[in-house]
């Protein structure tokens, strides 16, 4: 199911607004994304052939709304949800636009609130069935302990991941959650149980925030004459049956989807989880960063918990993974998440991630699964 | 006494004592499915309708420290269960589950039960499935 490439893309500009509570309009935080990614290439929104607007929580109209401040210029403009892997995917759907040929300069922007989301699931039903208890808190759960019984994780081993992103979202400026101190395992541990196993700080935070990618031809990216970040793999697939296949009311889907979307990414940049020097995962809870490691191939199945133990995927060792915090701190609307993975991969890739930064950093891969049913993975590399 | 949703699960027939989820057979496959399919996902030829359960294995849970289910509540402390029970034909089934935090573990044998969630606009008892431990 590998998808070619066709031309070579590179992402030429990214721009965020920080991730909060602060009350911003969704669409003000969306333009003003859109606007750093657009200075950050340094080109003017006429020159951009496509917009793809990721959200989920705004209205009918807010991504057409959104393209007139930038510019009337009669672009194809395009809404894009996919539920938590929005950006991702409307980061994929600009990639493809100039891989294709379609245009030669594309911009995703994605911008949610999730404070003022409207209700999920079978709303209008006229009772409480079974699929309108399930919180996504319990997903994860139960995915936890299955993880518990199977394989002996235990509940520091969570919380020493959620402690590692609290504290790499400590150097980030974009991220929700900034502890003035160092977060330890004791008090991740501390905070209040949501959903055994799971705290309050091993949850991702709810809040708001907009992230741009602006994405361009080899030709316009030379012109332009900055770093040049390549997307050598842009992947999506939805689930396959498995054992155990859960139809009503899964939103952690079946592990062979990441494990193919994966290998498809792999196999099209040419590269396999070795060439990687640092990752961005779909971590709403730990549960998921500790499994992504082996569906990922960072490390064999059962393994990721002595990866945890070892520091190996905190920044400073080996294949340090959720560099700017993370959804656990650096924050999870739909919208926008997708795109601040790419944002942050794009300034590792650059070398201009300040003290978070992953020395030499060359490869970098970004996932996001949406609803449990979607999965997009990037791999961006420095050239 | 009604289902909430009557595509989901039916009430104990006379005799029975346990509600029964309605699934789907794709004889093609040798595969059920639940709830209900169109067609077979992994073949796409026609399914007939079954019925499943009610009685499986807990495959996993979790307890929610939230004192409200919808319209249930649980008192300012409380919460509930979810767990994922598997069926003898195959199938994953997610639902609430009877007791408190301490009251099952992975493997147990987990039965289908009613439980009541409130009443509709005509003043009818609403009741939903939830799968409690046997013992």
């Amino acid at each position: 199911m590998t998808s070619k490439m066709g031309r070579r893309v590179l992402v030429v500009g990214v721009g965020m607004h920080p991730f909060g509570n602060d009350g911003v309009a969704a669409t003000d935080m969306g333009y003003v994304a859109g606007v750093a990614a657009l200075d950050d290439a340094g080109i003017d929104f006429p020159e951009v052939g496509a917009l793809y607007n990721g959200y989920i929580g705004g209205g009918i109209t807010a991504g057409v709304h959104l393209a007139k401040d930038l510019g009337l210029t009669g672009l194809p403009v395009t809404h894009v949800e996919n539920a938590s892997a929005t950006g991702s995917s409307a980061f994929g759907e600009a990639v493809h636009a100039v891989a294709g040929g379609r245009v030669d300069v594309a911009m995703a922007l994605g911008f949610d609130d999730m404070n003022r989301m409207g209700g999920l699931g079978r709303s209008g039903k006229r009772g409480l069935g079974a699929e309108d208890v399930m919180l996504p808190a319990a997903f994860f759960a139960m995915w936890a302990t299955r993880r518990m019984h199977e394989v002996g994780t235990t509940v520091e081993t969570f919380a020493a991941i959620a402690a590692k992103n609290w504290n790499h979202a400590r150097e980030n400026p974009m991220a929700q959650r900034r502890a003035d101190h160092e977060m330890t395992v004791e008090e991740i541990l501390a905070s209040t149980m949501i959903s055994y196993p799971h705290t309050s700080k091993m949850a991702c935070a709810a809040g708001g925030g907009g992230a741009a990618a602006v994405v361009a031809s080899e030709d316009v990216a030379r012109r332009l004459g900055g770093p040049m970040i390549e997307v050598v793999a842009s992947q999506q697939r939805s689930e396959t049956y498995t054992d155990g296949h859960v139809f009503l009311g899964a939103v952690i889907g079946p592990a062979q989807m990441t494990r193919d979307t994966a290998a498809d990414a792999y196999e099209q940049a040419g590269l396999g989880p070795r060439d990687l020097d640092l990752v961005q995962v779909h971590d709403a809870f730990p549960i998921e960063e500790l499994v992504y490691y082996e569906l990922l191939g960072i490390c064999g199945d059962g393994e990721g918990d002595k990866l945890v133990a070892s520091g190996e995927t905190s920044l400073g060792g080996r294949i340090p993974f959720s560099t700017d915090g993370g959804l656990t701190a650096r924050g999870h609307p739909g919208g926008p998440t997708g795109l601040a993975q790419i944002h942050e991969t794009v300034l590792q890739l650059r070398g201009g991630a300040g003290p978070r930064q992953v020395e030499g950093a060359r490869t970098g891969l970004c996932h996001m699964a949406g609803a449990g049913s979607v999965c997009v993975v990037h791999i961006l590399q420095r050239n | 006494m009604l289902a909430t949703d009557p595509h989901l699960f039916r009430l104990p027939g006379d005799g029975e004592d346990r509600p029964h989820l309605l699934g789907s057979y794709s004889a093609e496959a040798g595969l059920h499915f639940w709830p209900r399919r169109r067609r077979c996902p992994v073949t796409r030829t026609p399914v007939e309708d079954v019925e499943l359960g009610p009685v499986g294995t807990l495959y996993a849970w979790t307890f929610l420290h939230v004192p409200r289910m919808g319209k249930v509540s649980f008192g300012d402390t409380g919460g509930y269960a979810v767990g994922q029970v598997d069926l003898p034909e195959g199938v994953r089934v997610q639902a609430p589950l009877v007791g408190s935090q301490h009251d099952w573990s992975i493997g147990d044998e987990m039965a289908l039960t009613l439980f009541p969630v409130g009443t509709d606009d005509d003043g009818q008892e609403l009741v939903t499935f939830r799968f409690e431990v046997v013992r």
